[in-house]
């Protein structure tokens, strides 16, 4: 048993003294001693700058720091800057600006960029952006915030009145066109936001999970006595708990809530613990004994798809999702008559969402016997009803409450843990919480799906398209997840814009042993469009043709049916793209013979292009530390 | 998770070894912790339990930083942030301003200590060139039959491997101490995944004096890390370059000489292409804040690009 720690230090202006675990870090002692949950987690590994709070005025990040180095200091969190009830002008021209989205780093970034106007009120932006380089944001871009800082830098300075950040942009009655500020910016800038991992209710128990590490095994066995023996454990679930049909997904049920008869891909949830603390939880977890029997894994999509490859689910031999064909014209056909044939393949790879908020959530059986799951799920009724078959229960005793999505980005569509705090609630009749490392939220849920794209486009002299014939395989790893819908975007949106007269695309999504794909903005298109516009840029170079002109000589217009039949009733392609064209101050050519000086880079209205520089010491040479003005 | 059932602040160097010698080996020293918390977690040393733990940030004898005639003391407790924003620092150790600039980023070099990259020894250790090329030693201190045994030994022998040191278990490194150059100048590259929070691919240390001329090298010390095993001296560059005046074919003939110093176990073709460039720039930069004359400096920017 560890030794308490006497701590005593002021915290926001009050002095606070506790006996704590010597194992905390500044971050756990702020939220899980002070309910201050304004400071987030969002890696616990320094990168991510969620959790940076002032430390005898100097800005440090909490998750790096044990609990002992804040003896008798002076702390300031995000909760302090908006004591009075008023908020910072930083946090003001935060709201005002709206420079915040998921809101979870801004907490971060509003100390950050208080501490860069405590230490020079007249940083320009090259230095705000240095003193922010410790803090990511994922969502909001960060020109906003860089434009909130300068906002309230110039109001600090005199050189904005502090009507700008009260006056309001919008007109009576009007919405469209003019700025509307977030209703919840101002929650989410002073940190009083509460996402699911910031819920503490009394009672409640701590969730780990145990999970495969091996890509694909049969489970012979699983032994929890050891785990169940250790002191705080209160409840073990594995799938033997699940009181109804097993299974979830967007498309096909195929998941179980935890691994039933075997596992599928590294990561894959096999139990889960709950217990009195975060620490017995993780101990139990290790004593789960699980017998493995290793089976052959198969990670390359087409590899699964040739015959004799390793078979993921039984009710699909050919290990296919889904295979989606669409199909206009005769391709060969288009073929015969084409003055040029292009063809190519092409890869994009597995990306991960990487929100600020890693998956979290909180479950309880309430008064009524409603199992009541609080997550930040992008997909909360679909989870209702999953969850409703899973546990047997009618839909009217189970409730799911969508907490604050701290970024999502689809990868918070899947029903992935919430299935798992709900059995535990049940089982140990005491809330329940869960909140994924940042490592095990990157190790185990769904990604971008990796696709290769197999591309074959015939074309006229002059640059029509006669037809295309388009392969592509998705990767939908371990299980179906949004694999379908990803399918079908990607052979909808596939062919881009363009009238082809002869097309065939063929969609397929395959099951690997891999990470599960699921649902990642632009859902399956990006892919197969990333493939039609490389694709054609290499024929405007075989074409001795401008790109622009390439694309705008097939391009839809208003009236023009797309390959799934749908007669388009407004269609802007040609506007947006000579807007574009001509915005961007594009030179016109042939890619390929084009000068290496050309006249439309860095030019008016252009960016320069993302480098990463060398850097100059944006205090050194300069006098000692300025402290003027307060942010 | 790291985890552990005391945590102990002395307030003194004697303090602090006698509690690891009372320990019976079960404890560990920490200072910013900023390396430490994020090693044990997944994928890395995974949950930690470490009964005792013994941070000796605290103790005055490693905060210190003095100028004792040519050489400069900088006590392991020293906290980056401190090579930007004083005066004395920037001016005695000119490698480090740019080093401190490209490391990690502002709050956690308010935390992380010169101590701490040191003895943790990476071989993409930020500060470790810098140092090497100031001829930096290090001063060890142990708990050995009932007094405190000192010992000092140059850096470059300190460093045993990737992750290893000559400091025994119990043996605090009290700090670096090493040549305090006023009138060189200084300057550091690294290229890595991003700007900040990024572990070096390569990183290249130049410090430059310039003689009465101000067009002929005095003294060169160069270093480089993240390339290898083991940060470096580019010794024969350095010899090659001192004493000569500052020509472009002289600046051209040492690129080649960066080659040999690339012995990563991956990415070689990438090292061997950057290494030649940060050469030329670090001592483009370095030159220039070592007071170059305007020929000198002019002939080293068009060599830089290219």
């Amino acid at each position: 048993m560890a030794d308490l720690l006497a701590i005593e230090a002021t915290v926001n202006g009050r002095r606070v003294k506790k006996n704590i675990d010597p194992s905390q870090r500044a971050l756990d002692f702020l939220r899980d001693d002070l309910n201050m949950t304004g400071t987030k987690e969002g890696c616990g590994a320094g990168e991510c700058g969620t959790c940076s709070i002032f430390v005898d005025g100097t800005l440090v990040k909490s998750c790096l720091l044990p609990v002992a180095k804040l003896k008798g200091k002076t702390v300031d969190t995000v909760e302090g800057l908006a004591r009075s009830g008023e908020m910072s002008a930083v946090q003001k021209a935060f709201h005002k600006a709206g420079a915040s989205q998921c809101g979870y780093c801004i907490p971060g970034m509003v100390m950050a960029a208080t501490a860069a106007l405590r230490l020079n009120p007249d940083a320009d932006r090259d230095e705000i952006k240095e003193r922010l380089g410790g803090n990511i944001c994922r969502c909001t871009g960060y020109q906003k915030i860089f434009d909130a800082v300068e906002m309230a830098r110039d109001f600090l300075n005199g050189k904005l009145s502090a009507a700008t950040f009260d006056d309001l942009d919008q007109e009576d009655g009007k919405y469209i066109g003019v700025n509307i500020r977030r209703i919840d910016a101002p929650s989410k800038v002073t940190g009083a936001l509460r996402y699911a991992g910031d819920m503490v209710l009394p009672g409640m128990l701590h969730v780990q999970v145990l999970r495969s590490p091996h890509p694909h095994a049969r489970i012979v066995s699983i032994d929890t006595t050891g785990a169940e023996a250790i002191l705080g454990v209160e409840g073990i679930v594995t799938c033997a708990d699940v009181p109804g049909q097993d299974g979830f997904g967007v498309f096909v049920t195929d998941q179980p809530i935890m691994a039933r008869d075997k596992v599928r891909y590294v990561g894959e949830a096999i139990a889960a613990v709950a217990a009195e603390t975060l620490a017995a939880a993780r101990e139990a977890v290790k004593k789960i004994k699980v017998e493995y029997e290793l089976l052959p894994a198969v990670f390359d999509p087409e590899e699964a798809l040739a015959a004799g490859a390793p078979v993921l689910h039984g009710y699909a031999p050919d290990n296919l999702v889904k295979h989606i064909p669409i199909c206009n014209g005769d391709v060969e056909e288009g073929f015969a008559k084409s003055d040029l044939i292009v063809e190519q393949t092409y890869e994009t790879q597995q990306v991960e969402h990487a929100y600020l908020e890693t998956e979290a959530g909180v479950a309880y059986v309430d008064h009524d016997g409603i199992v009541t799951v609080h997550s930040p799920s992008q997909n909360v009724t679909h989870h209702r009803h999953m969850l409703s078959r899973i546990l047997n229960l009618p839909i009217n005793k189970v409730r799911m409450i969508m907490s604050p999505v701290g970024g999502g980005f689809g990868g918070k569509e899947d029903m992935i843990y919430q299935g798992m705090l709900a059995l535990l609630a049940m089982k140990t009749r005491r809330p329940v919480k869960l909140v994924f490392t940042r490592e095990e939220s990157i190790a185990t849920t769904a990604k971008r799906h990796p696709s290769r794209t197999t591309y074959k486009m015939g074309l006229t002299k002059d640059g029509r398209i006669l037809a295309s014939r388009i392969s592509i395989v998705y990767d939908g790893g371990a299980y179906g997840m949004s694999t379908e819908g990803v399918v079908r975007k990607g052979v909808i949106l596939g062919g881009g814009p363009y009238n082809v007269p002869n097309f065939r695309i063929d969609g397929y999504g395959v099951y690997t042993n891999n990470t599960p794909s699921g649902a990642f903005r632009s859902f399956g298109s990006l892919q197969s469009q990333f493939a039609t516009e490389t694709h054609l840029d290499i024929c405007a170079e075989r074409l001795g043709m401008d790109p622009f002109e390439l694309r705008l000589k097939n391009a839809m217009h208003t009236g023009d049916r797309t390959h799934t039949k749908q007669v388009l009733n407004s269609c802007s392609m040609e506007r947006v793209l000579t807007a574009a064209r001509d915005a961007s101050h594009w030179e016109a050519g042939v890619p390929s013979i084009r000068g290496d000086k050309r006249s439309d880079l860095g030019g008016e209205g252009t960016r320069r292009p993302c480098t990463v520089t060398p850097r100059e010491p944006v205090t050194a040479e300069a006098e000692p530390l300025k402290q003027r003005g307060a942010a | 998770m790291l985890t552990c059932d005391t945590y102990l602040s002395p307030g003194s160097l004697n303090e602090a070894l006698a509690a690891a010698a009372a320990s019976a080996g079960q404890f560990r020293f920490v200072a910013g912790a900023t390396d430490l918390l994020p090693w044990a977690r997944e994928g890395r040393a995974g949950d930690v339990h470490v009964p005792l733990m013994i941070d000796i940030a605290g103790v005055p004898e490693l905060k210190s930083v003095k100028v004792q005639g040519d050489r400069l003391w900088l006590g392991a407790a020293t906290p980056f942030q401190r090579f930007l924003d004083r005066a004395e620092l920037i001016e005695m150790a000119p490698g480090m301003p740019d080093c401190a600039i490209w490391f990690a980023d502002n709050q956690i070099r308010e935390s992380a200590t010169i101590g701490g990259n040191v003895i943790n020894a990476s071989p993409a250790a930020d500060s470790i060139p810098p140092l090497l090329a100031a001829n930096a030693i290090v001063e060890l201190a142990v708990l050995r039959d009932g007094g405190i045994r000192r010992r000092r030994m140059p850096l470059s022998e300190f460093l045993k491997g990737p992750g290893l040191t000559a400091a025994e278990h119990g043996e605090i490194l009290l700090g670096v101490e090493c040549d305090a150059l006023p009138d060189h100048g200084g300057a550091f590259e690294k290229v890595g995944h991003r700007r900040s929070l990024v572990i070096s691919v390569v990183c290249l240390s130049a410090l430059v004096r310039m003689d009465a001329s101000c067009r002929s090298f005095q003294d060169v010390r160069l270093a480089i890390g993240g390339v290898g095993p083991m940060a470096r001296r580019m010794t024969a560059v350095e010899e090659w370059l001192k004493g000569r005046t500052v020509s472009a074919e002289l600046l051209r003939s040492v690129m080649a000489m960066c080659d040999e110093f690339i012995q990563s176990r991956t990415r070689q073709e990438y090292r061997k292409q950057v290494a030649p460039g940060f050469l030329m720039r670090a001592l483009a930069k370095a030159m220039k804040r070592a007071g170059a004359s305007e020929t000198a400096c002019a002939i080293a920017e068009e060599v830089v690009s290219g």
